[in-house]
C-alpha cells in the first residue's frame, strides 16, 4: 500500500495517527506472513477440494490400489487390556501398524475382533481371532490421488458417527493444522478488507466486487431456503 | 511495462480476492465444525409434517435406478411442492414405500411416498446456518457422484466452489509474485515460506510414511 493512499485524518492526534499507521503496517505484514506460511497447505486443500468435487477425475484410485494380505501370530490382549480401543492399540503395536482406528464393525463374538486402521495412502483391514491367536491384515495402498483425498478429510471424527474419536497423535496434529489454516484464511480475508478500506481510490470497484461475492454467497447460505 | 504488469496483478489480487472472500469464509468457518464434528445448537429442531395426496409416480418405477430414478421422480416432488437436491432414493418394495431425502443448505426434508395410494408424507426441518455451511462445504462430495447435482442451484454451487478454488490458486500465486517484488519483506518471507514448507512436508511425511 502506498503512503499516498492513506490521507491524514485532520482530527486525529499524533499518537492515534502513529497507532493507526502501526496497525496498518502490521496488518499488511501479517497478511503476507500468514499467506507465505500457509501457502502449501492452501494449495493442498484447494487442489484436493477440486478432486473431491470431481470424484470421477480420480475415481480409479481405489481400483488401482495395491493389496497385500498377511497372516500373523498374535498374543491375545490380556485381561488388563479392556475395551475395543485398548485392544486395537495392543494389536497394532504387535503388528507394527500406525494410524487412525476406524470403527465400522460390531463384534459378533468376543473372541473375534475386526477393525480398520487408516492413514493417508494406507488402509488396513484387521481381523483377529483371540482363540486361534491369529490376525489377518489386509493392507491396501493407494496412489497420490487417493492420498490427497484422504488428507482433505483426515480429521479422525465424523459428524454422523460419534463412536469415531481421534486416537492417533498425528491425526490430532493434522486436525489442528486444518484449524490453523482455516483461521489463517479468515484472518487473511479480514486483513484484506481492512487494507482495501485504506485505499480510497479503490473503494467503489472493491465494494462492487465484495457485494457481488456476498450476494452470490448469501444466495446459497440463506436465500435458497426462502425462495424454495 | 513491468510497473503496469505489477499494478494489474495487484488490482486483480485485490478485486478477485474481495469477490471470493465470502466463499472463503464459508469454507473456512465450516472447517471448524467438520474437523471437530460439532455444530452449534442454535437452529430449530422442530420438524413440520404435512401430507400430500395424488402424487404421480413413474410407471416403470421398479425398473429404474440411479440417476434415471432421480430424474423420473422430479415431477413427484414438484407435485408435493418440495424443492431441493435429492440425496438418494430408498425404494422399500415390501413396505410399498419410497423414501427420498431432499436437501437445501439449512433445511432437511424427507419425502415418504406410499406407492400404493400415492400419498406423500413430507417432514421438513430447518437445520440452521452452521449446518448450511457444512452442507455447502461437503457438496457434492466424493460419494454417489452419479446422483449428485440433480437440482439447478446445487449445480451452480459446484461451479462457484470450483471458481473459488481456481481463484484461490490465482490469488496465492499472484500474492507470491507481489511479495517477491517487495524487497523489504524478502528475508522474513523466505523464513516463513521455509517454516511453512517444513511444517507441511514434515506432517505429510509423518502421516504417509
Amino acid at each position: 500500500m502506498d503512503s499516498a493512499d492513506n490521507p491524514p485524518i485532520p482530527s486525529e492526534s499524533p499518537s492515534a495517527s502513529r497507532r493507526r499507521g502501526s496497525l496498518e503496517r502490521w496488518n499488511r505484514k501479517l497478511h503476507y506472513y500468514s499467506g507465505l506460511f500457509f501457502i502449501f497447505f492452501i494449495w493442498l486443500f484447494a487442489f484436493s477440494g477440486l478432486l473431491l468435487n470431481h470424484s470421477s477425475w480420480t475415481a480409479d484410485f481405489w481400483t488401482h490400489r495395491k493389496e497385500t494380505t498377511h497372516d500373523f501370530a498374535i498374543t491375545p490382549p490380556g485381561s488388563a487390556i479392556q475395551g475395543d480401543l485398548a485392544q486395537a492399540r495392543d494389536l497394532m503395536r504387535q503388528l507394527s501398524i500406525d494410524g487412525e482406528i476406524l470403527w465400522t464393525v460390531t463384534r459378533a463374538e468376543p473372541s473375534q475382533f475386526e477393525f480398520q486402521v487408516r492413514r493417508p495412502g494406507y488402509y488396513y483391514f484387521i481381523k483377529s481371532d483371540f482363540v486361534q491367536k491369529r490376525a489377518t491384515v489386509r493392507e491396501a495402498r493407494v496412489n497420490v490421488w487417493g492420498v490427497m483425498r484422504v488428507l482433505h478429510t483426515f480429521s479422525g471424527v465424523q459428524m454422523d458417527d460419534p463412536r469415531n474419536r481421534r486416537d492417533w497423535p498425528l491425526t490430532f496434529i493434522w486436525a489442528y493444522s486444518m484449524d490453523a489454516v482455516a483461521a489463517g484464511l479468515i484472518f487473511m480475508v479480514l486483513s484484506s478488507i481492512y487494507m482495501w478500506l485504506e485505499l480510497p481510490q479503490k473503494r467503489i470497484a472493491g465494494a462492487i466486487a465484495l457485494a457481488l461475492g456476498t450476494i452470490a454467497c448469501s444466495l446459497f447460505c440463506f436465500a435458497l431456503r426462502w425462495i424454495s | 511495462m513491468k510497473a503496469r504488469f505489477y499494478n494489474t496483478v495487484r488490482d486483480l489480487h485485490l478485486y478477485l480476492g474481495l469477490f471470493i472472500s465470502p466463499f472463503v469464509l464459508v469454507f473456512s468457518i465450516s472447517v471448524f465444525f467438520l474437523v471437530h464434528a460439532w455444530l452449534p445448537k442454535i437452529s430449530s429442531t422442530n420438524a413440520v409434517t404435512r401430507v400430500d395426496l395424488d402424487i404421480p409416480l413413474p410407471g416403470d418405477l421398479q425398473n429404474l435406478s440411479g440417476r434415471r430414478l432421480i430424474d423420473a421422480l422430479k415431477p413427484s416432488l414438484e407435485k408435493a411442492n418440495v424443492r431441493g437436491e435429492m440425496t438418494f432414493v430408498r425404494n422399500q418394495v415390501k413396505e410399498n414405500k419410497l423414501i427420498i431425502p431432499v436437501m437445501i443448505p439449512g433445511r432437511e426434508t424427507t419425502v415418504t411416498i406410499n406407492t400404493t395410494n400415492h400419498e406423500a408424507t413430507v417432514v421438513s426441518r430447518e437445520t440452521g446456518l452452521a449446518d448450511a455451511l457444512v452442507t455447502l462445504h461437503k457438496f457434492p462430495g466424493q460419494h454417489l457422484s452419479d446422483l449428485r447435482m440433480n437440482w439447478f442451484w446445487m449445480k451452480l454451487w459446484l461451479w462457484m466452489a470450483d471458481a473459488t478454488v481456481y481463484l484461490v490458486l490465482f490469488i496465492s500465486v499472484s500474492g507470491l509474485y507481489l511479495w517477491c517484488v517487495l524487497r523489504a519483506e524478502r528475508t522474513i518471507g523466505y523464513v516463513l515460506l521455509a517454516a511453512g514448507s517444513v511444517a507441511f512436508f514434515g506432517m505429510i511425511y509423518g502421516l504417509c510414511r
